[in-house]
């Protein structure tokens, strides 16, 4: 079953074409990759479906509600959780309460205004319990600014999946990490992304290829190919225009 | 002796000098440390939106003058109006005006916020320029009845600046505590969300414009009830005292001066003006000079207010000690 869809999706700046006729199939459960040369159309892709660009034709669909034109809280609220390129967490707060802000929404505490947050012990425990997860207990009361790069993508990852979402939608996750640093976070991905369906757009080719059930190859606002890691690498056209650069 | 003990002491020794105040400094600054009250109280309503929304408003006047028209209009035309109905008057004329601005403000953010909070206040103070009939005009409208304070069998006479004194500490105190709860409740959160990344709290699921409408009624309509107290106590109420574009700049300062940074330093930075007032009126009349002057300082030099200037001298002394 497709919990995510694209049908004829085309998307222009101001007439500069940049998407044509883009029809994704994202099955439930699958982690698929969006991979290609840069200007592709990857990022413009990702925003069309939750960024709050709005396509010039075509819906995306969502577990059959169409979400083409909804806005992000609705979207957290249809169960997606999206990452950013780069990282937008609360800088002046801690990890805790970063996760937090994920916990209460989660749970529909929205605009509570009697009970002091920090009586909340079912919001505590359940944040303890993602930042154990993140491996972010030990910075837990430090503010988020004072965090090293690695630790602030692990949060920002983590403000994506805390509230359980059914869809993953990760931008860039691994962009600026040291080796070791996105082994680590290609573990972490892993781990927090069981059972749940991930789309993710990624440049380092490791991480594809360890990550993805199924990659979709885009190249001048095209789908140019769709499938398996091993089709992929063998594809020729895909080799022609992006792999057979890069020697996998 | 632990935090919390401590932190009942202080309180308790706090409230303890507030009660005994009026019997020792007189009348007259009995009646400063009325109006500054108001003006903390007033302050930290602003600061519930700059500081804790990030929300910069130049228009906050305009709730706390139907604040304090409608305490005065009712207590003028309705013989034997009660105290308590004056102050639930003041909120609900003030949130009232809250719902009609709220929805076109929660939609624009940064300069254009400020900008369009400045116009509806602008717009306000005209309107009761000109309706002379109803608000007097430049004149305003003075002269009406302060009610007294019904208990069962007695009346407390708040006309008497002692009564009034604790009449306004009780109010303006309860207003306070309120704001300061809220701050820390899950709503209290996702203010402090909005402030600092307002695309991210959509993404977590909660509607902004909505949030900053809330935050932005219930902030004027505790200003509105600090209008009412104010009518109370002045028994005039007129444009250039409640609607005037000073009146939504003062507490600004305040702000500003005590830190934007932390619930309770708005308080200190009217503290601070009222000294400076204080001080400064012996010598010059230009109280206002002074006062811009130790703003641009504050703003050049501790953008974090009086609060900040605290923050790093106790930040210095924690690494002496270590």
């Amino acid at each position: 079953m497709n919990i995510l869809e694209t049908r004829g999706l085309y998307f222009d700046y101001h007439g500069l074409e940049v998407l044509f006729d883009i029809n994704l199939q994202i099955e439930k459960g699958e982690r698929h990759a969006l991979i290609g040369p840069n200007g592709a159309g990857k990022t413009t892709l990702f925003n069309v479906i939750i960024g709050g660009l709005i396509p010039r034709r075509g819906h995306v669909i969502f577990k059959e509600h169409d979400i083409t034109r909804a806005t992000p809280h609705e979207l957290f609220r249809h169960g997606i959780g999206r990452s950013f390129q780069i990282t937008s967490t609360f800088t002046r707060q801690t990890p805790f309460q970063n996760i937090r802000s994920a916990i209460l929404s989660k749970r529909g505490i929205r605009f509570n205004m009697w009970s002091l947050v920090d009586n909340l012990h079912d919001v505590t425990k359940e944040t303890d319990d993602v930042l154990k997860r993140l491996n972010l207990y030990a910075e837990r009361d430090f503010p988020a600014s004072a965090l090293s790069y690695g630790k602030n993508r692990s949060l920002e990852f983590g403000m994506a999946v805390a509230s359980d979402p059914d869809l993953v939608m990760l931008d860039e996750p691994t962009a600026g990490m040291s080796r070791d640093e996105t082994h680590a976070a290609v573990e972490l991905i892993r781990t927090l992304t069981e059972g749940k369906t991930l789309v993710i757009i990624e440049h380092d080719m490791d991480v594809v290829f360890s990550l993805a059930d199924r990659i979709t190859v885009l190249h001048h606002g095209e789908i140019l190919a769709t499938g398996a890691p091993d089709d992929i690498k063998n594809n020729q056209q895909v080799k022609d225009a992006y792999l057979g650069e890069t020697e996998v | 002796m632990n935090g919390k003990t401590r932190l009942l002491i202080t309180w308790i020794i706090g409230i303890i000098i507030a009660i005994a105040l009026p019997h020792f400094v007189g009348i007259v600054y009995t009646n400063v440390l009325v109006t500054f009250m108001m003006d903390a109280t007033f302050a930290l309503t602003i600061n519930m939106l700059l500081g804790f929304t990030g929300l910069l408003t130049f228009g906050h006047a305009m709730f706390f003058g139907v604040g304090g028209y409608a305490a005065a209009l009712a207590l003028t035309h309705i013989p034997g109006f009660p105290l308590i109905g004056v102050i639930f008057f003041s909120a609900m004329a003030a949130l009232l005006l809250g719902v009609l601005v709220a929805p076109l403000l929660a939609r624009v953010t940064g300069t254009a916020f400020a900008m369009l909070t400045l116009a509806f206040g602008q717009l306000l103070y005209v309107i009761c320029l000109k309706f002379r009939e109803i608000t007097g005009g430049e004149d305003g409208i003075a002269g009406y009845d302060t009610p007294p304070i019904h208990l069962g069998f007695v009346n407390i006479d708040i006309t008497d600046p002692t009564n009034f004194y604790y009449f306004a500490l009780v109010v303006l105190g309860l207003l306070t505590f309120f704001m300061w709860w809220l701050t820390k409740t899950p709503f209290g959160t996702v203010m402090i969300g909005v402030r600092d990344n307002a695309l991210r709290v959509d993404y977590l699921g909660y509607r902004v414009k909505h949030t900053k409408a809330v935050v932005l009624i219930i902030s004027g309509t505790v200003a509105g009830i600090v209008g009412g107290v104010y009518a109370l106590f002045h028994n005039l109420v007129s444009t250039d005292g409640v609607l005037t574009i000073f009146v939504s700049f003062y507490p600004l300062m305040a702000a500003y001066i005590g830190g934007v940074a932390s619930f309770f330093g708005p308080i200190l930075g009217a503290a601070v003006l009222h000294i400076l007032d204080e001080l400064t009126s012996r010598y010059t009349e230009r109280v206002d000079l002074v006062n811009g002057i130790v703003f641009i300082l504050v703003v050049m030099y501790a953008p974090f207010g009086a609060v900040g200037i605290w923050w790093s001298i106790k930040a210095r002394l924690f690494k002496k000690a270590n």
